[in-house]
């Protein structure tokens, strides 16, 4: 299951980076707190495939599908 | 830190730490653009308003110092260049101390920079107003002692702190080698297992993320609510556009007026006097009624920004955007382009990646701005009759006027579409990662400054190219018959050699030379016309040069095809001069221009034979 899979409402723990990932992207992600381990919830899913919005740490940021369909969660 | 002279300090920190609240704070309108020697970016620098010997240096937010986009990139580079050539004498780094695990990533990262470069870094800790409002509390002394440079809480909102911030600079030393901590790890997640560690313990406790920001995002990002208010929040912002900028526009009008009646008699008549009368105030004074737009545009969009919608509008736009190749950060550029391409140009710098950027810039030319708006009416009150169809609730010239604005939006979109699926570099590009930054009500006085700031940078910069337009365009228009007849300067000897170049579409050597002092900007194309119809005064009077359109049997297709012309082409020098000073070069500005015109041409020319065909 990936973030991008991640339904309004639930959370999970980031597992990995699919190796698809380019390692700019990994790193950066990492410092914004997606990291692995680290707890992930989706407090927005809008309609019709707009970014969602995930809430790590006291941070909310939007992600698009590009991006949130590359970080493994469980 | 060297006390001979003024020191200076450079602000870093991450996008929302609250830095450039902070540097607002600490400098007042004490500010201007800093030039580094070979760097692009800006960086405003500002003497402190607590202690004259200090000057602030405010670098762009960046969330690493390993950078992904290019802005980063340029930042990064200039914050290390600066350090290399000793520019600097301490750094302070701001965090948001709510965030403190996520500033701290950012903040080893600087401490370890800054210690390659043996300068001394103060970490201030900002937003602790929203810790206190928290009942929250942060380890200040424990932080700074694991870290071994000074840390200031501070809060660039309230003030709070804000006057030890010298003395914090003043105490402070370089940073250790290495933040002494027992984690072994590998390097690329050291930094963060170091921060989560500090933040852990130093760091406050408890969540902080208050419930009425994902109350207020499910109402703007709702499937309808959110679509709805976007709508309404957009067409807020048109509205303050034309009307809040409206009486100052008539005001810098009338002031203008007044100085040349002022000003004009006490010369006497002659080339002197035509010079100040059409090229100083007739030239000059045009461009600047622009500014208030400009002022007022920037404090809008400032007061979205600020307030944490700007961030949900690009979240709602990104889906359809990304579609023509743009990103959801491209919509607001795009939509100041809609009152003025040269405030958009500006806004494009929120777009961090460069190619999107890029696109950006393709698009904000074709967007229908306020400059094209007197062209549009003067066309369509000679073609389109003021009748009202469907019981009066649809006028034909309204329809026709919406018509030629969703053209230009429609061509802007095309333009972008087609570009980014011609090159695969500009489709694959930076993924959309957005911090949503807590809404909270904007702060005046900074917006203000900004606002203001970027109407100075306007009437300075674009206004010496403007200026220089103004005098060419005017020498070849005055001589060499001292402005007896238009028609025989060499404007108008020039007009005559290009007639060739419109005549396909209908048009004579007049609205040829209309077209070319059109160049200068838009709204020109309706004065000169005007002149040489013989009629003074032709922006205030659309309607009788309407008539003397009308009159000279100009065909339909000519009609429609210059309302084409005009939407495409990219005469508008003050564009093509803020867009080289944002590329730093003339290639793009210089490409557009060239390349929108031929389209401009070439759609004229189609809309000329089609409509002649079917009327």
């Amino acid at each position: 299951m990936t973030l991008w899979d991640l339904t309004q409402g639930a959370s999970a723990k980031v597992s990995r980076f699919k190796s698809s990932i380019e390692s700019g992207y990994r790193t950066r992600l990492s410092e914004l707190g997606f990291h692995p381990g680290e707890q992930i919830a989706c407090v927005m899913s809008p309609s019709m495939g707009a970014p969602k919005l995930y809430r790590v740490n006291n941070t909310v940021y939007s992600l698009d599908d590009s991006i949130a369909s590359l970080i493994e969660v469980a | 830190m060297s006390s001979t002279q003024a020191s200076r300090i450079a602000l870093i920190g991450s996008p929302n730490s609250g830095k450039s609240l902070l540097f607002n704070r600490l400098t007042g309108l004490n500010q201007k653009v800093a030039n580094f020697p070979g760097i692009t970016v800006n960086i405003a620098s500002g003497q402190s308003l607590h202690d004259s010997s200090i000057q602030y240096l405010d670098f762009p937010g960046v969330y690493s110092m390993q950078a992904i986009s290019g802005e980063e990139k340029v930042a990064v580079e200039a914050f290390i260049s600066a350090l290399e050539d000793n520019l600097l004498d301490a750094v302070v780094c701001v965090v948001d101390s709510t965030r403190l695990e996520k500033g701290l990533i950012f903040a080893l990262q600087v401490l370890e920079t800054c210690h390659r470069y043996n300068k001394p870094v103060l970490i201030a800790a900002n937003m602790v107003d929203v810790l206190d409002q928290h009942s929250m509390q942060f380890d200040a002394s424990g932080l700074s002692e694991a870290l071994k440079v000074s840390v200031l809480p501070l809060s660039a909102k309230t003030g709070a702190g804000l006057e030890q911030i010298s003395q914090s600079l003043a105490d402070t030393t370089v940073p250790p080698e290495k933040f002494q901590s027992d984690i072994i790890a590998s390097d690329d997640s050291v930094n963060h297992l170091h921060a989560q560690e500090l933040a852990e313990k130093y760091g406050p406790r408890g969540d902080l993320l208050i419930n009425t920001q994902t109350r207020l995002d499910s109402f703007f990002l709702h499937s309808w609510f959110g679509g709805l208010s976007f709508l309404v929040i957009m067409y807020l912002l048109f509205q303050s556009i034309f009307t809040w900028a409206a009486p100052a526009m008539d005001g810098v009008e009338a002031s203008i007026q007044w100085l040349a009646s002022v000003v004009l008699p006490l010369i006497p008549a002659g080339v002197a006097s035509d010079f100040t009368s059409d090229a100083l105030f007739g030239g000059i004074g045009a461009f600047l009624v622009f500014v208030p737009q400009i002022f007022v545009l920037t404090l809008v969009v400032g007061m979205l920004e600020d307030s944490g919608y700007l961030a949900r509008a690009a979240v709602i736009c990104h889906k359809p955007l990304r579609f023509f190749g743009l990103t959801g950060k491209s919509f607001i550029p795009m939509l100041s382009g809609v009152a003025c391409a040269i405030p958009g140009v500006y806004a494009a710098r929120t777009v961090e990646s460069t190619r999107k950027r890029w696109l950006t810039y393709l698009a904000i030319p074709l967007m229908p701005c306020s400059a094209r708006l007197p062209v549009y009416s003067l066309i369509i009150a000679a073609f389109i009759p003021a009748q009202k169809a469907m019981g009066g609730l649809v006028g034909w010239q309204g329809l026709a006027m919406f018509a030629i604005y969703l053209f230009g939006i429609l061509c802007a979109l095309l333009v972008t579409a087609l570009v980014s699926r011609s090159n695969a570099e500009l489709r694959t590009d930076l993924p959309f990662v957005l911090e949503m930054p807590p809404y909270r009500l904007p702060s005046w006085r900074p917006l203000i400054i900004n606002a203001w700031n970027r109407s100075k940078h306007f009437v300075t910069k674009a206004g010496k190219v403007i200026f220089a337009v103004t005098v060419v365009i005017w020498v070849l228009g005055y001589f060499p018959n001292y402005g007896t007849s238009l028609g025989d300067s060499w404007l108008g000897t020039m007009g005559q050699w290009i007639e060739p170049l419109f005549a396909p579409f209908g048009l004579d050597w007049r609205y040829g030379v209309a077209i070319l002092s059109s160049f200068l900007a838009r709204e020109v194309f309706v004065g000169t016309l005007g002149t040489m119809f013989g009629i003074e005064g032709a922006e205030e009077n659309f309607t009788s040069l309407a008539q003397q359109i009308q009159d000279s049997g100009l065909p339909l297709g000519a009609g429609a095809a210059l309302l084409v012309f005009f939407a495409i082409a990219l005469q508008c020098v003050s564009t093509l001069a803020v867009l080289q000073r944002e590329t730093g070069s003339w290639r793009l500005p210089l490409q557009l221009f060239i390349s929108y015109s031929i389209f401009a041409y070439t759609a004229a020319l189609a809309v000329f034979h089609l409509v002649e065909l079917l009327v």
